[in-house]
């Protein structure tokens, strides 16, 4: 089941200016399309917009159309549509409900809203907290554990009410390294197993790990699209206020140098 | 759907919840139901306004206090709470039935113009005993019961599930705008803000701290909503449950019991015929 | 003289009974960049809240420009050693740019055009000239970043520390960040900043302080604390050195903690 926008605009309750124009944007089963820009480029906007949270929730005027497998949006309340498209934000801690004792508990919070019978609501939380690799803290208290574990909670609470699509804005923007590197690894091994995923990300290193393909937008708009080798490794990238991915700054700083060749390429590549 | 044999292939049929989730009290009386607990908190707590007598109030201390709480193995922390509880009142209570009690005639002991009586004495310890038993009673309860267990149970007897989560919610409230008022405070501080200084210093530093207090919290309102809705909160009806505080028929004729015995004790005093 | 002196340094919080610093010392001159990183719960959020008096030493000692730290108070020690907080949301509160940028200056007792032209000079910097009446909350989540920064800027003091000044910064945050630490240091004034972007650090500081369980482990400039030798210290606290630091050494150019010494490694 894609999700597609085409044309979308959005602008915000109250606002002057929209925040996103016009924007086109294909999301296949099983694929991971990595979105990035520089700040309000319109980058959180999109997430919203893309999982319905915009304008239900929030108000604001839309424009376009967003359709899945055909069918508008629209027609699904929130509750439903939160089974066909999940979105986690940039803080851990808000996403964490406060009403659970332990991880399990909170990884089940949205199955059981849904009213699910017993034995699926288990079966579910267990295998989302697998596939995540998070079962063994199935018995912890959710507040007390670290910023990167409380993401990975949060993806798991999301995949328990199996999407077709997330959609993940800025999942590590709040993380230290270690964090940043287990909910890296967690993205990459969903991508693997077939999840779709939309990921917002300012990290460049990230995003060349775990996209197979790359959108920039810059002022509400969709400003570069395409594979992400190709994408990140565009000159414009840096006009657009979005870094490269180290590898490519190093090989970038060494051509202008005269220097680089076979031996860099192997280095970088590790 | 794609994704989906990622979820699927990996869980095994028929597991089941942790068990620290719902893990039961430490002894039986914890693991009552909390509607249990509460009913015997309640009608001990009325019980002990209306029954007469010194006898009355500290049977009821005896019997729905002090051997539960042994039971449970709660009695030290039991009588501190409830003494710490009902001290302010129980003091004045006290002092002002010693000496102040109308139509007292034996003299115990004076201090000045201020004369202590028998008959004070009396209704005083009278008193104390019912303060004590409402305190024991409602301590008992709160020792013995894990708020999110009572919240389950109530939604499980029919309270709206959104209900049910403000009232787990709320208690995180208070905790969590201190945590963030006292971060503001380091962070106001560190520019200059002066907090050790005059009380017209301080209350200058009022607004720099509340403002962030207040928006922080708005703002983050706004983005606990957004989660919760994506997670289904939204959805109109019952919701299920991994778990709730068992219950059963003895336990629910013992609450009937409770409260027809407290029925009957209060028609019993209206009328005239008990102590 | 060394701008900061710590000695002997424990700090063991009272709540939990956690030993946060296990016996610092460090000593940071006038005018130094130093970069200070290590995992949560390393204690380097708790180290430099010593240095402006939040928290006071259990055992040891700390002295800021010659004088005992825990003879002055909270506001006397701001006028020294500016600390700028890694959530600017729990910090500001003004209804304009303006206000927010002046309130660090007032508090110090300073008014008039000084303070003018301090608070036009830090929005400068920040990039948030022409702002000065915006409501703050009228700004994005990385300018509002940026506005706390300015807002200690102002203050002018000596030492400036920063709390993780690039998490959640887009590109040209971070240029901005970095362009800001030059400029202070340039006029003389010591610049600390607790980071976890290795890139940022290795290209901005001339010196990282390496921490782990409430002791330093490393000190020294990028191209010591990034060499090889070191990484089975980094590595034991979940850091990573940077990408060049790693290209460098599959090359066998030696110690190549930035992109440009890579560079000139491979044009030698």
């Amino acid at each position: 089941m894609t999700l597609t926008l085409r044309g979308v605009g959005y602008r915000y309750a109250g606002a002057t200016r929209p925040s996103l124009l016009d924007v086109d944007l294909d999301l296949p089963d099983g694929r991971v399309v990595g979105v990035t820009g520089a700040s309000e480029s319109g980058k959180t906007t999109l997430c919203l917009v893309a999982s319905g949270l915009a304008p239900r929730t929030i108000g604001g005027q839309i424009r376009g159309r967003i359709s899945l497998n055909g069918a508008d949006l629209d027609a699904w309340p929130m509750h439903q549509l939160s089974q066909r498209i999940g979105i986690g934000f940039q803080n851990p801690a808000t996403q964490m409900s406060q009403v659970a004792g332990t991880v399990f508990e909170e990884v089940a919070f949205g199955p059981m809203n849904l009213a699910l019978p017993r034995d699926e609501v288990i079966e579910r939380t267990w295998a989302a907290l697998e596939a995540l690799g998070i079962d063994g803290l199935a018995e912890r208290d959710p507040q007390r554990l670290s910023g990167g574990q409380q993401q990975l909670v949060a993806i798991a609470g999301l995949l328990a009410l199996r999407p077709d699509h997330l959609v993940l804005d800025e999942p590590t923007a709040q993380l230290d390294p270690a964090g940043t590197r287990l909910v890296g690894d967690a993205i990459a091994r969903l991508a693997a197993s077939g999840v779709s995923i939309l990921v917002v990300e300012q990290k460049a290193d990230l995003l060349a790990e775990v996209a197979s393909e790359v959108v920039v937008l810059a002022g509400g708009r969709v400003a570069l699209r395409g594979p992400s080798d190709e994408v990140l490794a565009d000159p414009r990238l840096e006009e657009l206020g979005v870094a490269a991915p180290s590898a490519v700054r190093i090989r970038r700083a060494a051509a202008s140098a005269g220097v680089g060749g076979d031996r860099l390429e192997a280095a970088l590549r590790g | 759907m794609a994704g989906d044999h990622a979820l699927t292939e990996a869980a095994p049929a028929g597991r089941d919840i942790p068990s620290s989730i719902g893990r039961p009290g430490p002894s039986a009386f914890h693991r009552l139901n909390p509607l249990t607990k509460a009913t015997l908190a309640t009608v001990t707590a009325v019980a002990a306004v209306v029954i007469g007598g010194l006898i009355g109030p500290v049977v009821l201390v005896g019997v729905a206090v002090i051997a539960p709480a042994m039971a449970a193995g709660v009695l030290t922390r039991l009588v501190r709470l409830a003494l710490l509880l009902a001290l302010p009142i129980a003091l004045s209570a006290f002092l002002v039935n010693l000496f102040f009690f109308p139509g007292g005639q034996r003299v115990l002991f004076s201090i000045g113009p201020i004369v202590a009586t028998a008959e004070g004495l009396g209704f005083a310890l009278e008193i104390l005993a019912r303060i004590m038993a409402i305190s024991g009673a409602i301590t008992l309860f709160y020792l013995t019961t894990r708020p999110a267990d009572l919240v389950v149970d109530l939604e499980r007897r029919g309270v709206s599930p959104r209900v049910a989560f403000v009232a787990n919610a709320s208690v995180q409230t208070v905790p969590a705008m201190v945590e963030r008022a006292s971060q503001i405070t380091a962070a106001q501080r560190a520019r200059g803000l002066d907090t050790e200084g005059s009380l017209w210093r301080r209350v200058r530093g009022v607004v720099p701290i509340v403002g962030p207090v207040i928006l922080g919290s708005i703002a983050e309102v706004e983005e606990r909503t957004m989660a919760l809705e994506a997670r289904g909160f939204t959805r109109p009806g019952r919701r299920t449950l991994l778990w709730a505080p068992p219950d059963n028929r003895r336990q629910s004729t013992a609450r009937w019991a409770l409260l027809l015995g407290l029925v009957a004790l209060v028609v019993a005093r209206v009328a005239g015929f008990a102590p | 003289m060394a701008e900061l002196v710590v000695e002997r340094l424990v700090h063991v919080y009272s709540e939990g009974g956690v030993r946060a610093l296990d016996g610092v010392d460090l000593r940071v001159g006038r005018g130094e960049r130093v970069a200070l990183i290590g995992q949560n719960g390393s204690g380097k959020t708790t180290l430099v809240r010593h240095l402006n008096g939040l928290l006071r030493p259990t055992e040891g000692r700390v002295t800021v420009d010659g004088s005992d730290a825990s003879a002055l108070t909270v506001a006397q020690l701001a006028s020294r050693v500016g600390l700028v907080f890694q959530d600017p949301d729990r910090q500001i509160f003004a209804g304009s740019v303006r206000a927010e940028v002046e309130f660090g200056p007032r508090n110090l007792g300073r008014s008039g055009s000084a303070v003018t032209a301090d608070v036009a000079a830090a929005l400068t910097v920040t990039g948030l000239h022409g702002e000065e009446r915006t409501n703050p909350y009228d700004l994005g989540g990385s300018r509002r970043k940026l506005l706390a920064l300015a807002s200690v800027l102002a203050m002018r003091t000596p030492v400036l520390v920063l709390d993780e000044p690039t998490t959640g910064q887009d590109a040209r945050g971070v240029e901005l960040v970095r362009s800001v630490v030059e400029a202070v240091a340039a006029e003389g004034r010591t610049v600390i900043a607790i980071s976890h972007d290795m890139r940022f650090v290795a290209e901005t500081f001339e010196r990282v302080i390496v921490m782990r369980a409430g002791r330093i482990i490393l000190d020294g400039a990028p191209s010591d604390v990034f060499a090889r030798d070191a990484w089975a210290d980094l590595r034991s606290t979940y850091l990573e050195p940077p990408l060049a630091a790693r290209v460098g050494d599959r090359l066998g150019l030696g110690s190549t903690p930035t992109d440009a010494s890579v560079v000139a490694g491979l044009s030698a």
